[in-house]
C-alpha cells in the first residue's frame, strides 16, 4: 500500500520528508492555534464543551455543544446558564445561576462589583441546588467559572463523548488524518 | 541536439568552413540520463494534482544530476523553516497554556497565537509572491574562457483542458549566465513550450520518462543556447 509513496520518498530525498512531516504536523499546529486563539477572543479557557449529563434537560441533552464566552465587564444574572469547575474537580459541570450576590466592599475604588459576584446554581432537572457539589464552599465565585453559554448545537458533541468511552477511536481518527495528511501532496 | 554557434562571418574563401567558436560550454541533457535505471512511476490518470506533481519530480530528478546543475534549495528552505518556526511556536504555546492557569498564562498565549499568524502569513506571502510557480532553481559552474555560472530556474503549471484539449503541461524556463561570480552578464534566455498530459501518461497512469525527458532537454537546452 505505501510502495509508491516509500518510493516516492527515497527519490526525493530527506527535505521532501521533512516538507510532508511538516504538512501533518501544520495541520495540528493551526488546529491548537485556532483553539487556543478562540479561547482568548472569547476570555475562557474551554470555548466550546460537550454537556455530559441530563441534569439540564430540558435545555441541554446528553451530547450537546455548547459554546461560551466569559465576558468581564458584565455581570452574572440570574437564569445565566453557567460552566464551572470546582478547584479540586476536574469535570465542568453546565447549571443555571439562580441567586447572585454583590459584595459590599468599603474601598470602593479597587474591588469592582464585578469580580467580587457571589453565585449559586442549579441543574433544572435536579431536584436540589448545587450546594453539595461545591465541595465545603458556600457560594461560586467568578474565578470558578469558565464561561457563560451563548449558544448551542445539538448531537454534535457525541462524537467527542464517543471518543472518550472508545480511546481507540481517538487513535484510530488521529492515525487516519496523519496518514492521509503524510500521503498526500499538495 | 547541439548546435554550434558561428561565431564570425564564418566561411573562407575556399569554401572550408570558418573557425567556429562556441561561446559558452555545451550541456547534453540526455547524455547524463544513459544508463540510469528508472523506477516506473505510476499515478492516478484522473487526478490533475498528481499528473503535475509526477511532471514536477521528473524535471527535479533530471536537472538534479551531478553532472548538469546542482540544485539550490533556498525557496525548500524558506518554506521549511517559517513552517517548522511555526509549529514549534504552536506546541509550544499550547503546551505553555496547558501547564499554567487561564489567566495567568494569557499574555504569553497572546503573543504566542500572534507571533504563529505572523510566521504563517509570512510563509503564504513568501510563496505566492516570490516563490510562485517554481519547480526547480538550479546552477551550475563551468570554465571555458573563464568561470562561467549558470543559473537555471524552471516553472511550471496545468493548463486546463478544454472541449476538444486535454490538459496540458506548461513548462517555462528562465537561464542567467554570468562570470566573475555574477558581477558581468553574459546571456539570458527565456522559454517556454506546454504539451498535453496524455503525450506523457499512458492509460494506466504510467509516466514515459523517455518521451518527457527528451521534452524537457530540448525545451532547457533551448533556452540555454539563445543569447
Amino acid at each position: 500500500m505505501f510502495e509508491e509513496e516509500l518510493k516516492t520518498l527515497r527519490r526525493l530525498g530527506f527535505r521532501y520528508a521533512l516538507l510532508q512531516a511538516l504538512n501533518f504536523a501544520s495541520v495540528i499546529a493551526s488546529g491548537l492555534m485556532m483553539w487556543k486563539g478562540l479561547g482568548l477572543l472569547t476570555n475562557t479557557e474551554s470555548p466550546i464543551v460537550v454537556v455530559l449529563s441530563g441534569s439540564m434537560e430540558p435545555a441541554f441533552y446528553r451530547g450537546d455543544l455548547l459554546f461560551l464566552t466569559n465576558p468581564t465587564s458584565e455581570p452574572y444574572r440570574t437564569g445565566d446558564i453557567t460552566v464551572y469547575k470546582i478547584p479540586g474537580a476536574d469535570i465542568p459541570i453546565v447549571h443555571r445561576v439562580i441567586e447572585t450576590h454583590e459584595a459590599v466592599s468599603k474601598d470602593r475604588v479597587s474591588a469592582s462589583p464585578v469580580s467580587k459576584q457571589y453565585l449559586l446554581t442549579k441543574g433544572d432537572n435536579n431536584y436540589a441546588d448545587d450546594i453539595e457539589l461545591y465541595q465545603g464552599l458556600e457560594w461560586l465565585e467568578r474565578k470558578h467559572i469558565v464561561g457563560k453559554v451563548r449558544g448551542f448545537l445539538p448531537y454534535v458533541g457525541y462524537v467527542t463523548i464517543a471518543m472518550n468511552d472508545f480511546p481507540q477511536l481517538k487513535y484510530a481518527l488521529l492515525g487516519g488524518l496523519g496518514l492521509m495528511a503524510l500521503i498526500q501532496r499538495e | 541536439m547541439a548546435r554550434k554557434k558561428q561565431a564570425n562571418g564564418s566561411s573562407t574563401p575556399d569554401g572550408t568552413p570558418g573557425v567556429v567558436a562556441t561561446n559558452h560550454p555545451r550541456i547534453d541533457i540526455m547524455a547524463a540520463t544513459n544508463g540510469i535505471e528508472r523506477e516506473v512511476i505510476k499515478v492516478n490518470n484522473a487526478n490533475l494534482t498528481e499528473l503535475k506533481n509526477a511532471c514536477d519530480d521528473a524535471v527535479k530528478t533530471l536537472l538534479s544530476r551531478k553532472e548538469l546543475f546542482s540544485t539550490i534549495h533556498t525557496h525548500t528552505d524558506i518554506r521549511l523553516g517559517l513552517g517548522w518556526a511555526g509549529v514549534f511556536v504552536a506546541f509550544g504555546t499550547a503546551f505553555y497554556g496547558y501547564k499554567v492557569e487561564f489567566e495567568k498564562s494569557k499574555p504569553i498565549v497572546w503573543a504566542g497565537v500572534i507571533l504563529y499568524g505572523i510566521l504563517t502569513v509570512t510563509q503564504a506571502l513568501y510563496a505566492y509572491f516570490v516563490e510562485r510557480d517554481t519547480v526547480y532553481v538550479g546552477k551550475r559552474k563551468t570554465l571555458a574562457k573563464r568561470i562561467e555560472t549558470e543559473r537555471i530556474s524552471v516553472s511550471s503549471r496545468t493548463v486546463p483542458a478544454k472541449r476538444e484539449d486535454p490538459p496540458r503541461y506548461s513548462l517555462s524556463v528562465s537561464y542567467v549566465r554570468s562570470a566573475n561570480s555574477g558581477k558581468s552578464l553574459l546571456g539570458r534566455g527565456k522559454g517556454t513550450d506546454q504539451r498535453g498530459y496524455n503525450e506523457f501518461f499512458d492509460e494506466e497512469g504510467a509516466l514515459d520518462q523517455e518521451v518527457f525527458d527528451r521534452w524537457v532537454a530540448g525545451v532547457v537546452e533551448n533556452v540555454m543556447e539563445e543569447k
